[in-house]
């Protein structure tokens, strides 16, 4: 478990430090880089491959937890992803962590997903359920911005072949202080354009026009504290017509995703895949749901699950914003 | 000021007494960023000892001749020359800043029939450059592959050997060490001799990567041997042995703990460099909080001495310091966490032929001779 946080963590930390690369004077340094992208790999093959993980690291929320679709549920991440944890060992839920409540949590539909929403089953289920398709919903709008952000972010230093997807000039996106490392993976502050918010499931990135403004106090405490959840401050989510859990659970759930989502899918967001080569064991599998992410936000607007794969569903945030990585 | 006379002593890192020569740099607690020196070397001779520094300036020092009336005494080094050797850059088209930082300065030998210049400022690529032939270089290595996403490792560190003007070489970020030599093939991307020491299982980390990164290597003076440095330790390598180092040597092992922490604040990243000194008896390499390690290769005794100003009377001997890993902190030791770890030590340099010792602080650079001198 603590595994699961110190990789949590230093996947924060390192997402970070190569946004941070972008901005700096001299560009991208290609061998940091290459250096924390290893880390990445590292932090990547210790959060999948931990069989057990805690309330809010989800392997396979579809194989318990929604019966509905067993077809649709693969084995697990795609190929090339490392071990995914069997289904088995994640239908049994371990303790609760004592600072997070856990009371049931009411069906959550997916917005535009045609099949039923899971059974409340139990209370370490549902929370696993509600949690999941909460995150994965949350996922998704992050997604539909990307192109924008993958667009704008680019900073073609030195490792222009590096990170191709970046023309222009260095800009650094709003929302994100200048330069400081260490602090960024701490608390990142937005600033400007619009009101913090929380990466949590009742406040969904904003429509794609600044899809950088990701809720930067929600994160709290930041990962480099590791606070539980439980710990990060409530924020006040901005409603979204779709999926908008109640209850305490749904509000647990959204500090849990802060603490996730919160800097790092927007980060994710900007980088699109880099050094990918390192981050995936088959070619083809780090490429294909790069892919897949990003033909899903032209067709569909926020909240809806327009993601095709089923793999992507089935998938909690961490491992699709690796995916995305 | 020039370290007092003692008597005659034996050669090697640890029989020596250090004392504090000269420092030079401003005082200032807030340094500026171009002040930063980043390279320090001795001339073949020692006579010459120059720095380079982020802001792009090369300084060169030499050493005044012996003071007769103090026989004892060795001569200080003084600046014989400054000039601005970088200008920053700015590549428009491809909105790169290339940096004035000077990397690395080597001293051509004054006698050698050799030409050449080995340029390794690269991640991926070596080239050998003619002295008279300015406008182009000959690629010796390259390891940029065809799709860069598959890029798993760096070029580091590069060097020729002392002796053979066609063997190189060259370091890489996942703690391998190939030899090439340039007249078996044009191209030395298949190397002649790899080094590389199997990971040790039962200490992976998520660092384990970074630091076997290889930050630094020099061959022995008498080429039979090369040092690597990587983040926590110093090895030497026999040149006919590739599957382990001859010895390893523990620079600041009880950093091993702390490696989240220094990846958070970006000193895993840090660069240190090693150097032999005259008779290869003795290596040495920077720490943190101005702290640097002598490992005498004969006894197998190492010391840690400091760079500081506090230190810095006239002949007063350096006093060796401990660092406290854990447990009860005696008195004069310090505790790790209470080490500086802004006040680092990546340069360091030994003079050729005698005990004494230049040494890079940030800003300053420190002088250190042996007190038998």
């Amino acid at each position: 478990m603590e595994f699961k946080l110190e990789a949590h963590r230093i996947v924060s930390i390192s997402l970070g430090k190569i946004y941070n690369s972008r901005v700096q004077r001299g560009g991208i340094k290609l061998h940091k880089n290459l250096l924390v992208s290893l880390v990445l790999r590292s932090a990547r093959q210790v959060y999948l491959s931990d069989p057990c993980p805690g309330l809010y690291l989800t392997g396979h929320p579809g194989a318990p937890a929604l019966p509905q679709q067993p077809g649709d549920s693969v084995a697990g991440p795609p190929a090339g992803w490392g071990e995914p944890p069997p289904p088995a060992a994640c239908a049994a839920w371990p303790e609760p962590e004592p600072q997070l409540e856990l009371p049931a949590v009411p069906e959550v539909p997916r917005a535009g997903d045609a099949e039923p929403a899971a059974t409340v089953t139990g209370a370490g289920d549902t929370l696993l359920s509600g949690e999941a398709e909460a995150a994965e919903a949350a996922w998704r709008r992050v997604e539909g911005p990307r192109e924008t952000a993958v667009g704008g972010a680019g900073v073609p230093a030195g490792g222009s072949d590096v990170f191709p997807q970046g023309p222009g000039a260095a800009r650094r996106p709003c929302g994100w202080p200048p330069g400081d490392e260490d602090k960024m993976s701490a608390s990142p502050r937005v600033d400007g354009c619009r009101a913090p918010r929380p990466a949590g499931p009742e406040s969904p990135v904003p429509p794609p026009v600044c899809p950088r403004k990701r809720g930067a106090e929600g994160v709290g405490g930041g990962p480099s504290d590791c606070p539980a959840p439980g710990s990060t401050p409530l924020k006040k989510p901005r409603r979204n017509s779709e999926e908008q859990p109640v209850g305490a659970a749904a509000t647990a759930a959204q500090e849990e995703e802060e603490m996730e989502t919160g800097n790092v899918a927007s980060l994710i967001s900007i980088f699109g895949s880099s050094f990918s080569g390192l981050l995936r064991k088959s070619p083809g599998g780090g490429r294909e749901e790069a892919e897949g992410e990003e033909s899903g936000p032209e067709a569909a607007e926020p909240g809806q699950n327009y993601c095709d794969k089923p793999v992507l569903r089935d998938i909690n945030p961490w491992s699709t914003a690796i995916v995305a990585f | 000021m020039a370290g007092a006379g003692g008597g005659g002593c034996p050669a090697g890192g640890n029989d020596l007494q250090w004392c504090f020569s000269q420092v030079k740099g401003a005082v200032d607690e807030d340094v500026a960023e171009a002040d930063v020196i980043s390279t320090v070397e001795f001339s073949h001779s020692g006579d010459l000892l120059a720095t380079g520094d982020k802001g792009g300036r090369v300084v060169i020092f030499q050493r005044e001749q012996e003071n007769k009336s103090r026989p004892h005494s060795r001569g200080e080094y003084n600046v014989y020359s400054t000039f601005q050797s970088h200008e920053p850059e700015f590549d428009y088209l491809k909105s790169l800043e290339i940096e004035e930082k000077i990397n690395k300065i080597r001293w051509l030998p004054q006698q050698s029939a050799a030409h050449f210049l080995l340029s390794t400022n690269d991640d991926l690529r070596i080239n050998l450059w003619h002295l008279e032939i300015t406008d182009r270089s000959f690629n010796i290595v390259d390891i940029k592959p065809a799709n860069m996403e598959e890029l798993t490792e760096v070029i580091t560190a590069a060097e020729f050997h002392p002796h053979q003007c066609n063997v190189l070489v060259y370091s890489s970020s996942k703690g391998t060490i190939r030899l090439c030599d340039m007249r078996s093939s044009a191209l030395c991307d298949r190397h002649s001799k790899f080094f590389e020491e199997p990971e040790d299982p039962s200490s992976r980390s998520f660092f384990s990567e970074i630091i076997s990164s290889v930050s630094d290597v020099k061959f022995s003076h008498s080429g039979r041997y090369m040092m690597t440095r990587d983040y926590l330790s110093v090895k030497v390598w026999d040149l006919n042995m590739e599957s382990r180092p001859v010895e390893t040597h523990q620079v600041h092992e009880y950093l091993r703990s702390k490696l989240c922490s220094l990846y958070e604040n970006d000193c895993i990243f840090d660069k240190f460099e090693c150097c032999w000194n005259g008779s290869d008896s003795a290596i040495m390499t920077g720490s943190y909080n101005n702290f640097f390690r002598m490992f005498d290769r004969t006894t197998w005794r190492d010391v840690t001495l400091e760079a500081s100003r506090e230190n810095s009377k006239p002949r007063a001997s350096l006093k060796p310091r401990r660092v406290c890993a854990g447990g009860k902190r005696k008195k004069d030791e310090v505790s790790v966490d209470s080490l500086d770890f802004s006040k680092k030590i990546l340069h360091t340099a030994w003079h050729p032929a005698e005990n004494t010792i230049a040494v890079a602080a940030t800003n300053n650079l420190y002088i250190f001779q042996d007190k038998a001198n």
